[in-house]
């Protein structure tokens, strides 16, 4: 008989015991599990479609304020910027306002492709086709498969901002092409179509754009241009203020909240309560067993092996809740990345950095948990342990 | 003896017993009350956020938004549309005899938020001076109003808590023009608290709206006035408005918030409850255990099993109510009024404070006792089963 068939015996001794402290790890696991891939998922969402060396220049009271058309070609002029393109947000929905709303920008279709060429991947009859139709719109995957749309059927699209001269808030647009994400994973629920054709019908709001999007020739010029463009525009009624991709869209992730704060805290108190559990559980497990403890230092076993078994038992019992409790979050996640809701999100499944720092985790928890009763057993001369109990 | 007395005496022993079982029942405790408290921390979140919009709505002011659009943000309101809602039935006369009607437009600038460090989004909003008369929670604390015809500012209490950039005297850069914050008011548990205010007309002017705005309030004569009020607006083909009672509009925005508790703070709540829930049973098994010989005891000199399922259950529910107790405490001190902000439904960010009420904590509270409920049944049972002479032989 190996010290490790004897820690398992040991562990599963009283077997109600064991499930039961299996089920609290397993369930701060879980939540660990769960909470953290959100978490990694959500940074990733704000780096996801951001290139180094792309700028986005906005108006500098806030990214709703628009800017004037002239401002594309004197961004286009600047030294340092290699390509430019622009869009405008359009408050998209289909047919419900309140249950169907999704991200729609007005964009230029030449410039935008060659920018954007890899997060909105198209075949190039479709690119072509949504170059030459005035009313074309490529619109991602997900919600094609959401809605039923295929290549070529024209469907009505409304703007909870904009109407049209002839007081329509729909507008026709007809499928050019489906476009798929650079990874399989990555989030397609956006559309984009013509800006001129968004131009030419609206009320009001004419000949402005949102923002520019702007490739500088290398990401160390990156702050060089953005100070470039800004100057530029300093003093004028529409400042700019000109930032990379990746700083734009985090800061606009936290606006809703400070989801890491959340989620460290949620996280600390699933982890304080079974560590409360489990050690003083295991704490009166080993008082049961002093006299064993006593016989087995009788018998030969050092104080370390002995140390090394008690230690060993709750190392095992908590990496068996973890690695269950790991496992049944990634099955989850994988669930939740198909559901509209999870959708969103993109690739939600668990990463192997969280994987593995739930592992250490486990580890670390299972010496925290086992450090007192090892360092009893540890100390236990051979007469008290024979004498109590 | 009778049953109450034996299970009264029981639950004694049960209860004066804990302490041999200190850390382990601690552990319970501890493990019931964080359950309590994060659950409870994410209720009072929402509670919070909803009062605070259920609290910015007057039943008497009427709303109206270009039909079809969601929020403010989205909507336009021209000046003669404007002249026609002054002619609705029950719209109540402001001091100067003219109807009580307050044509604003909201803008967005960007703030600071401290707790990030980040842009956010800063309502401004340009409103005349019946815009303090259709909210009379609103008022000037630090400073003074703006002037009329200038380039002036004041600045929620609530947006001053959570972001920087707009201190008071600070001087402010929208583009080309700057402007000065003049004071400072206070609108307790409401949305306006979050937002920046200044002159109608000199938002339209410097922001280039021409004479358009975005919305109006309506002051009616009372709350009964609303229904012929809102038909008048339907019906008028000029307007193609759709009023609607404020408290009605921010309840529909409240509503929406309640994802928060539904997809985060139940699951987790009730992740972390099984968790506990093992925990519990647990503790009272080894209490179980710990007494099988004083059970037994008991048993042979004539209790009924009865009284020691009973003395478990009470154990198991006086450890629960114990962790309820620490973990509302840990929320009222720890989190309730606790500064937070999120962006609203108007696309700009509301400040508001984590609140606690008596129906939250009934709900955390009952989580709690359920624990201890499940977690007393099971050893509970054990207990009355034990077959007091096997128990006695070991």
């Amino acid at each position: 008989m190996t010290d490790l068939d004897l820690v398992w015996k040991n562990l599963f001794r009283k077997p109600l015991r064991t499930i039961l402290l299996t089920v609290s790890i397993f369930m701060a696991f879980l939540i660990f599990g769960i909470l953290t891939s959100l978490n990694v998922a959500l940074d990733r969402a704000s780096e996801s479609g951001s290139a180094s060396n792309r700028l986005v220049v906005s108006n500098k009271i806030n990214f709703t304020q628009s800017m004037p058309y002239a401002y594309i070609n004197r961004v286009a002029a600047i030294p340092g910027v290699t390509a430019v393109t622009y869009q405008n947000w359009f408050g998209a929905y289909y047919q419900d306002q309140r249950t169907s709303r999704f991200v729609g920008f007005a964009v230029d279709p030449e410039t935008y492709m060659a920018i954007f060429r890899d997060e909105a991947r198209l075949t190039d009859a479709e690119r072509q086709a949504f170059l030459t139709e005035r009313t074309g719109v490529i619109v991602g995957k997900s919600l094609a498969d959401r809605y039923g749309w295929k290549v070529g059927q024209t469907i009505p699209i409304s703007s909870n901002i904009y109407s049209q001269a002839n007081g329509r808030r729909s507008w026709d647009m007809k499928i050019s092409g489906i476009f798929t994400g650079a990874k399989p994973t990555d989030p397609t629920t956006a559309i984009y179509f013509h800006y001129d054709y968004m131009n030419e019908t609206i009320t009001f709001g004419r000949d402005q754009v949102g923002t520019i999007t702007v490739v500088t020739a290398s990401p160390d010029q990156n702050d060089q241009v953005a100070k470039a463009i800004d100057a530029n525009f300093a003093n004028s009624p529409a400042e700019t203020s000109t930032v990379d991709e990746k700083t734009f869209s985090r800061a606009f992730l936290k606006q809703a909240g400070d989801l890491n704060f959340i989620v460290t805290m949620v996280v600390s108190a699933a982890f304080a309560a079974i560590l409360m559990i489990v050690s003083t559980t295991l704490v009166s497990a080993m008082r049961e067993r002093t006299k064993e403890i006593g016989v087995m230092k009788t018998l030969g076993f050092s104080s370390p092996r002995v140390l090394r078994m008690v230690l060993g038992e709750a190392v095992l019992l908590s990496s068996l809740g973890a690695v269950l409790g790991l496992g049944t979050s990634a099955f989850i996640l994988t669930g939740l990345s198909k559901s509209p809701v999870g959708s969103n999100f993109g690739d939600l499944s668990m990463s192997p950095v969280v994987a593995l720092s739930g592992l250490a985790l486990a580890v670390s928890l299972g010496l925290v948990t086992g450090a007192v009763p090892a360092l009893s057993a540890l100390r236990m001369s051979i007469i008290e342990a024979l004498n109590r109990g | 003896m009778s049953l109450l007395n034996q299970t009264g005496s029981v639950i004694a022993m049960n209860v004066r017993s804990i302490p041999q079982r200190l850390w382990m029942s601690l552990a319970t405790v501890g493990s019931i009350a964080l359950v309590v408290a994060v659950l409870l921390g994410f209720l009072a979140l929402a509670n919070g956020f909803n009062q605070t919009l259920k609290g910015s709505g007057a039943p008497d002011v009427a709303i109206t938004l270009r039909d079809g659009a969601a929020s403010e943000l989205n909507s336009v309101v021209s000046r003669e549309q404007i002249d026609l809602l002054g002619q609705g039935p029950g719209v109540r006369a402001g001091p100067d005899g003219r109807p009580l009607i307050s044509a604003e437009l909201v803008l967005i600038v960007d703030g600071i938020k401290k707790s990030t460090g980040t842009k956010a989004n800063m309502p401004l909003r340009g409103i005349g001076p019946n815009g303090l008369l259709v909210r009379p929670q609103a008022k000037i604390t630090q400073g003074r109003m703006f002037t009329p015809g200038s380039n002036e500012i004041v600045v929620g209490a609530g947006l001053l808590r959570e972001f920087s950039g707009f201190e008071l005297g600070k001087t402010l850069r929208f583009g080309a023009q700057t402007w000065k914050v003049v004071g400072v008011f206070e609108a307790p548990g409401t949305v306006f608290e979050s937002e920046l205010w200044a002159d109608a007309p000199v938002i339209q002017s410097l922001f280039k709206r021409g004479s358009t705005f975005q919305t109006a309030r309506i002051g009616l004569t009372s709350p009964a006035a609303m229904p012929a009020f809102v038909k008048y607006v339907k019906d008028e083909q000029r307007l193609q408005l759709k009023a609607q009672s404020e408290q009605t509009y921010f309840a529909d925005q409240a509503e929406r918030s309640g994802l928060l508790i539904k997809y985060f703070g139940w699951p987790l709540g009730i992740i972390m409850a099984i968790g506990a829930l093992a925990g519990a049973l647990n503790t009272m098994y080894a209490s179980v255990s710990s007494r099988a010989a004083e059970i037994a005891t008991l048993r042979v000199i004539g209790f009924s099993g009865f009284s020691a399922f009973i003395g478990t259950m009470v154990e198991a529910l006086v450890l629960s109510a114990l962790g309820a107790l620490v973990g509302v405490a840990i929320c009222a001190l720890g989190f309730n009024g606790l500064s937070a902000s999120t962006l609203g439904a108007g696309f700009t960010q509301v400040a508001f404070r984590l609140q606690i009420g008596p129906d939250i904590i009934t709900q955390a509270v009952t989580l709690a006792l359920i624990i201890g409920l499940i977690g007393g049944i099971f050893p509970g049972l054990r207990a009355s089963r034990q077959r007091p002479l096997l128990a006695l032989a070991t």
